[in-house]
């Protein structure tokens, strides 16, 4: 037993409250983990079916859990917008300032860890010295070896334990062959293992292959669930594959063997072949588990075509169950609900109905519930717009309360909601939803850094289109950068919300940030900050910060930071020279109208009216004349214009007046 | 852009009423109708272009005085420009009806004399001036009226800030704070009108009757106003008693006896997009906490599945406690992986070390990793010569040197129990290999 308990701890160590419950009695007794914890929730288990009827048991000895006195430090700690991530803050160089740094930041973390764990794992005979008093076991190689070379039972649970499917099923026939019976537990497990690997060898962590292959499942985290989802579809169910093959040799067959065959078959994508599995287990007069009937209600939609026909088949399995006196859980109404989104327009009634079947059992929904519920009745871009009465409800139902994650779908509620607070424009809802992903520890269920990423966008997109600036202002200085690295739109979104509220003092700042949050090579972002400046005249100072902006930007497109330059356009030309020109800097101004002839760019006739305006304020004919020559030479058919009103307008020398009447005359057949 | 185009303060029940010296009733409702856009009839809803209708009907005059009033709100409005713009900038159409809202309204739509409305609106507010007014002139109840609403915009912040409470509270029953204020406001009511007795006084009625009769549909306008004055006048006696909840059912009852007026007055979801695509909400900070109440137990209330039978506790005997198999752990692995494990602080990461046994517990004790002596009482450790009495020699040398290693052996603390009978039963073995040896010696002896 030492070995899968050994195995087990290794996922303990990601401090999974779901094994905890499951590994009480297993490892109670071992002592110098959760026990004090965990025989204080038996004994409240034990507690409560009595406290209904008998006073109040005082307790001898209050028990603390281990964690107790830092769970109580720790909710003294508030987050700081101001920091990075506590994961970060070893090397303040590594701080992640864009989403793409983050994502490479944390991978590389993550990658270093393994590589020390396999390291450490594969080389056990270098870290043989244990300085730890007491023993701390996690800290030390973990065997990934194949110790017992015999053919024997015990070199099987071995082979089960290592999660070798190849080597175990090997073992199995030479058992077999050798005459050895195998106990029904072991082939139990042999079972498990090749069904839930699907005969394949599993991606093992500390592995030889692993190094690559883990950094991809990190990678898999990263990117969202849906690469995750593939991930199972691209391996398949194999006919006559060994699970099969050990499952018809065996002797006598249980409700376990059939449990781990048709999980398998579901969760490779074998739906049809599972329902007949359960079919044939029902004709050898067998009783099904919970697990299967879960795997086979999600598996329903798969099987049936139309809508009513699989709504048919879930409740048939629903009353079999009930038949079989076979007590659902969440993970089996969590099934059927979300089975129910593939059902079309059935799932709006019979989502509800299950709901309060739930609540008539005492079963209380998790968010992944909620979540498939509110799918039926909000489909993405339907004209179901501004019915949030059931949104409302489920909020105010869960309002304030704390969640741990029990369904793996938990982690896509918070995202969802937002999504529909974000088409319905409703911005009271989504800060109930906030509200509620600040309570206790709901944070964690926001899921992995895609899906916060993705809560945060839909989030800040509905404050920029909502709220007030400065409402948005304080959001935006909570959120960025310590939550929330905005992509281009989010950008463009506040820039709106600016726009919106004539604040467009605040660009200089915000161009600031965009630069930090690595957006500065977007030409888009650039192109619509540019125009939003340009826009409009404003007061000395704001065009004089606007003027400084305009010249770092200038810097951007000229590659001045080693950075990607970017392609000049006519219109980010035209913007930052009428905004130096606007700040009176007439000579960097200048300097901006040769850079259209070096980037073969026309200036417009409005920038040149402009230009002339201020060459008339600044009384500098010289340069009035450069222009209209400028202009000539762009070909612009203004020239005459601009030539005649700098003849008329400024005091020029004679030669001056030659050259401009030349302009002025060579232009008029044209026009 | 609309910028809030249309909005009806109304502060019932709210705080403010002491704003409203005058006023007697309860749930008085003064509006103020600002047309801030003359585009943003558009994205009106029909309601709110009704309300638009009643103040393009009103008697030009008044309109002027509602305008400049328009103005002073806007000053005001830009005043405290913070609060008034996340109002703007939420456009939400804010409409805090009460049921005379909905007289006011039948009055203009019906196409009667609008200054009859605004009297209405006038008496309702002041029962006490009900026996002037009716030979008042329109004018100067429409004076006091402005003068009404100008003490109002000058509170204004103030109620929004009550308003922006109370959006943000889940809660649907009436915040104890308004209900506070209406409850010094019924203290008021009751002071003043201590002429009112059980039944309604019939200068009352008679007023009500001839306010009425300016209304196009005389008998419901009248049957309404009676009725909100018995209501006031059942809340004055509950009030008298000073039975709290009474008067919280009470108003509860007020709310659910003008509901369907409302559904009526203002259909959901009218207009939802202008041409920019951009929606607006409507305001839900009352309206949708009262749909709140009625929808509230819809989620889990509706019909159930039925295939189910809810277990007894005797039924549900927990499963014999399986082990584990790998599927749990699959799963548990897949939950861990799906949920974002990172410590936000350094305690946290202590927390996340401590499960993994790599950091001492707390509360630290000196016996970490000694969990398996815990059980192991102390004299265990200490009085070890009990295992000297068989085996050995009651005396002699032998039984001096043993008798040495137990005193040894007592003062270790760094072995177990097991280990220190181990010790002893060595030197047991030993002693009775060299049996032979002892006695040729002589030594061996009792």
């Amino acid at each position: 037993m030492a070995a899968p308990v050994r195995h087990v701890g290794h996922y303990i160590n990601k401090n999974s409250r779901f094994l905890l419950n499951n590994l009480d009695q297993l490892r109670g007794h071992r002592g110098f983990g959760w026990t004090t914890a965990v025989l204080q929730q038996s004994a409240t288990a034990e507690k409560e079916p009595t406290e209904s009827t008998e006073a109040i048991v005082i307790p001898r000895k209050k028990t603390w859990s281990k964690e107790a006195v830092l769970e109580a430090l720790a909710s003294t700690v508030n987050r700081d917008p101001t920091a990075y991530k506590y994961q970060f803050q070893d090397d303040p160089y590594l701080a992640p300032r864009t989403s793409a740094e983050f994502k490479l930041f944390s991978l590389s973390q993550e990658s270093g860890r393994s590589a020390a764990k396999y390291f450490i794992n594969s080389n056990p005979k270098f870290f043989t010295k244990d300085f730890a008093e007491p023993h701390i076991p996690c800290l030390m190689p973990e065997k990934v070896s194949l110790l017992l070379e015999e053919v024997s039972e015990e070199a099987l649970k071995e082979r089960i334990s290592l999660r070798k499917v190849k080597a175990a099923v090997d073992m199995y026939d030479q058992l077999l062959q050798a005459g050895t019976g195998v106990s029904m537990e072991t082939t139990h497990d042999l079972l498990d293992l090749i069904c839930l690997y699907s005969d394949r060898e599993p991606v093992q962590e500390g592995g030889p292959e692993t190094e690559d292959v883990e950094s991809a499942e990190e990678a898999n985290r990263s990117k969202g669930r849906i690469r995750r989802a593939s991930d199972f579809l691209k391996t398949i169910w194999r006919e006559n594959n060994n699970a099969e093959r050990i499952f018809n040799l065996l002797p006598e067959r249980d409700t376990h063997c059939y449990s781990a065959l048709i999980r398998g078959m579901i969760r490779h994508g074998a739906y049809v072949k599972a329902f007949d599995m359960y079919t044939d287990m029902l004709n050898n007069r067998m009783t099904a588990d919970v697990r299967i009937f879960n795997a086979l209600i999600s598996g329903a939609p798969e099987v049936r075509e139309k809508y009513n026909e699989r709504w048919d088949l879930i409740a048939e399995l629903l009353n079999q169950m009930n038949q079989q006196k076979v007590q659902p859980n969440l993970l089996t109404f969590n099934s059927v609900l979300k089975a129910l989104r593939r059902c079309g327009s059935l799932a709006r009634t019979q989502a509800l109905h299950t709901l309060s079947e739930m609540k008539a059992l005492g079963i209380a929904p998790s968010l992944a519930s909620f979540d498939h519920t509110l799918a039926a009745f909000y489909k993405a871009a339907s004209p179901t717009q501004g019915q949030t009465d059931l949104l409302q409800e489920v909020m105010s139902e869960l309002a304030g309360s704390s969640f741990t994650c029990q369904d793996p779908d938990d982690v896509l509620f918070f995202s969802n909601v937002m999504r529909i607070c974000l088409d319905n424009k409703d911005i009271e809802l989504a800060y109930r939803v906030q509200s509620l992903v600040e309570a206790g520890e709901n944070w964690r269920l926001l899921g992995d850094s895609h899906q916060q990423t993705i809560y945060y966008g839909r989030f800040f997109s509905l404050l920029c289109m909502m709220e007030h600036i400065d409402v948005v202002l304080k959001w935006y200085r909570k959120l960025i950068p310590s939550l929330y690295y905005p992509n281009v739109q989010g950008m463009r979104d506040l820039l709106q919300a600016l726009d919106t509220d004539s604040r467009l003092d605040l660009l200089p700042t915000i161009w600031k940030d965009i630069q930090l949050l690595g957006h500065a090579n977007k030409s888009e972002l650039i192109e619509e900050l540019l125009a939003l400046m340009a826009r409009e005249t404003h007061s000395p100072e704001v065009q004089e910060s606007f003027a400084v902006c305009a010249l770092d930007v200038k810097s951007v497109f000229n590659g001045d930071r080693g950075t990607l330059s970017l392609e000049w356009s006519t219109s980010a030309l035209c913007h930052i020279t009428s905004l130096l020109l606007r700040a009176k800097r007439t000579q960097e101004a200048w300097e901006m109208l040769q850079l259209f002839k070096a980037k073969n760019r026309v200036p417009s006739e409005e920038l040149m009216n402009e230009f002339l305006l201020e060459c008339h304020a600044a009384g500098a004919p010289d340069r009035a004349v450069e222009l209209v020559q400028l202009s000539a030479a762009f070909c612009l058919p203004a020239t005459p214009r601009l030539a005649q009103q700098t003849l008329k307008d400024f005091d020029l020398t004679d030669e001056q007046r030659a050259a401009l009447s030349e302009l002025e005359s060579a232009g008029e057949p044209t026009d | 852009m609309y910028r809030c185009v249309f909005r009806a303060v109304c502060p019932v029940r709210q705080p403010a009423a002491h704003v409203f010296e005058t006023c007697v009733l309860p749930a008085r409702c003064v509006q103020v109708f600002r047309v801030a856009d003359g585009g943003g009839a558009k994205a009106l809803s029909t309601t709110s272009t009704s309300f638009c209708e009643k103040s393009d009907g009103v008697t030009p005059p008044e309109r002027d005085g509602k305008r400049s009033e328009d103005k002073d709100s806007h000053l005001s409005e830009t005043a405290n420009s913070v609060e008034g713009k996340t109002d703007d900038g939420s456009k939400v159409i804010r409409m805090a009806e009460q049921r005379e809202d909905s007289a006011v309204l039948k009055t203009s739509e019906g196409g009667a004399a609008p200054q009859g409305g605004v009297t209405v609106e006038q008496e309702v507010g002041k029962p006490t001036q009900v026996k002037g007014d009716v030979a008042k002139s329109g004018k100067e109840s429409l004076l006091g009226l402005l003068g009404a609403m100008k003490v109002e915009v000058t509170n204004k912040k103030k109620l929004k800030n009550l308003k922006a409470k109370q959006r943000y509270e889940p809660a649907v029953k009436p915040n104890p704070a308004a209900l506070e204020s209406t409850i010094s406001m019924f203290q008021k009511a009751t002071a003043e009108s201590s002429a009112h007795s059980e039944t309604l006084d019939p200068d009352l009625v008679a007023a009500a009757s001839a306010a009425a009769s300016t209304l196009p549909n005389q008998s419901q306008a009248e049957s309404e106003l009676l009725r909100q004055l018995r209501r006031h006048e059942a809340v004055t006696e509950a009030q008298r008693k000073g039975d709290m909840s009474n008067l919280g059912v009470i108003i509860a009852d007020m709310k659910v006896g003008r509901r369907p007026n409302r559904q009526n007055a203002r259909p959901a979801n009218q207009i939802r997009f202008d041409d920019d695509g951009q929606g607006y909400t409507h305001d839900r900070s009352i309206t949708a906490e009262l749909d709140g109440v009625r929808r509230r137990r819809n989620l889990f209330s509706g019909k159930r599945l039925g295939i189910f039978s809810p277990t007894t506790d005797e039924d549900k005997t927990p499963p014999p406690p399986a082990k584990p198999t790998i599927w749990d752990v699959d799963f548990a692995n897949h939950l861990v992986l799906s949920t974002n494990q990172m410590p936000r602080n350094g305690f946290e990461e202590m927390i996340q070390w401590t499960r993994e046994g790599k950091l001492w517990q707390y509360p630290v004790n000196n016996e970490a990793g000694l969990e398996e002596e815990a059980s192991v009482p102390f004299h265990e450790h200490v009085f070890l010569e009990k295992h000297l009495e068989e085996g050995f020699p009651s005396q002699g040398p032998v039984r001096h040197f043993m008798e040495l290693v137990v005193s040894g052996l007592s003062k270790n603390p760094y072995v177990t129990v097991q280990q220190k009978k181990e010790h002893i039963a060595w030197f047991r073995d030993y002693f009775q290999q060299k049996t032979d040896i002892l006695q040729e010696a002589d030594v061996y002896l009792n």
